[in-house]
């Protein structure tokens, strides 16, 4: 299986369209494979950022929406 | 709106906002309302303290417009110059939001809250519950504070009120910005944690409180949370004791983790 295969199998279709990370909200490092491959991921603002500060993440990504669960991503709408 | 009583000459408020941004200006509520802040001050108003951040609910009837948290800050003001600084609020809100937000403002003189302990529990419901406007201007006319709307749907107010009740609670949220010395890797005393970085205490996550001559290991976040109506910074104890070194900073997740095991 490569990389970027493993990387899409991260996010399902919601029944509201939306993208959401099957992985839930302590998958640090397949978050972070995520964000490396992302061409939309950008910072949230300081307060906000949900793991380490500088670390390109899902988690810390301006366009991550949370759900109860997971996170939904507006970036791949 | 509702017409805030205001008794006291020289008085303490806090003043919350939420629903300000949105995802593509990429400056949060926490921008604005530092912003905010250091207007007051400019324009002599009073003195201002740091701001919180306060989580509420992440939920699915919820529109938030990115994150769901709310600011808040105190200020010490003087009686007279209240009316105005709530029209500095408003104007600024109006004019600083983003289109797609849908802004709320709250200002409550904390002297004259009453029956703070109902403010303080809305601020708790909105951290486990869906609430909405009505119930939220129901209680800031039984509570006598002032909150208002300023665009959009103005469903921030909800946030706004909470964020004032959880700040009263003196047990939610975390303050905005890292503490003001040193950086990853460093060892501070805990006394220079308190006198230099600005913490009222250092504590472990069990509730030790350390001691001054206690050495910290800064880890990537350094962050203040309120507890007990104190800026506290939260440690952990470090795997393997270093140079007599038995503490490190907590990260972001143990920071969350603990301030959803502190919902009432």
């Amino acid at each position: 299986m490569n990389e970027l295969f493993e990387i899409k199998e991260l996010f399902e279709t919601n029944e509201k369209g939306q993208a959401c990370f099957s992985k839930g909200k302590d998958a640090f490092k397949e978050a972070q494979m995520a964000a490396e491959e992302c061409l939309q991921f950008a910072f949230d603002v300081e307060e906000e950022l949900f793991t380490e500060e500088e670390e390109r993440s899902c988690y810390n990504c301006r366009y991550r929406r949370w759900t109860k669960a997971s996170f939904t991503c507006q970036g791949r709408e | 709106m509702q017409n805030a009583e205001w008794k006291d000459e020289n008085m303490k408020i806090l003043i919350a906002i939420d629903d300000t941004d949105n995802m593509e200006k990429g400056r949060g509520t926490g921008h604005l309302a530092q912003e905010l802040s250091e207007m007051i001050q400019e324009k002599g108003y009073g003195t201002c303290e740091r701001i919180t951040r306060h989580q509420l609910l992440i939920h699915e009837d919820i529109p938030y417009t990115s994150h769901n948290s709310s600011m808040c800050f105190m200020a010490q003001v003087r009686q007279e110059d209240l009316p105005q600084i709530i029209r500095l609020a408003q104007d600024f809100l109006e004019r600083e939001h983003a289109p797609e937000s849908d802004p709320g403002l709250c200002v409550a003189a904390m002297e004259g809250i009453k029956s703070p302990e109902r403010l303080i529990d809305f601020g708790w419901s909105a951290k486990k519950t869906v609430l909405n406007k009505d119930l939220a201007y129901s209680m800031a006319q039984e509570t006598g504070i002032h909150l208002s709307e300023h665009g959009g749907t103005g469903l921030g107010i909800v946030g706004a009120l909470a964020g004032v009740g959880l700040r009263l609670s003196g047990n939610d949220g975390e303050f905005k910005g890292q503490i003001k010395i040193g950086q990853e890797n460093d060892i501070y005393q805990v006394s220079e944690i308190c006198e230099i970085g600005g913490a009222d205490l250092v504590m472990g996550l069990d509730g030790t409180v350390l001691h001054g001559e206690e050495k910290v290991l800064f880890g990537r976040f350094r962050k203040l949370l309120l507890a007990e109506g104190k800026s506290v910074m939260l440690v952990a104890p470090l795997e393997e004791k270093k140079e007599g070194v038995a503490w490190v900073t907590c990260n972001k997740k143990q920071l969350r983790a603990f301030g959803d095991e502190r919902i009432v």
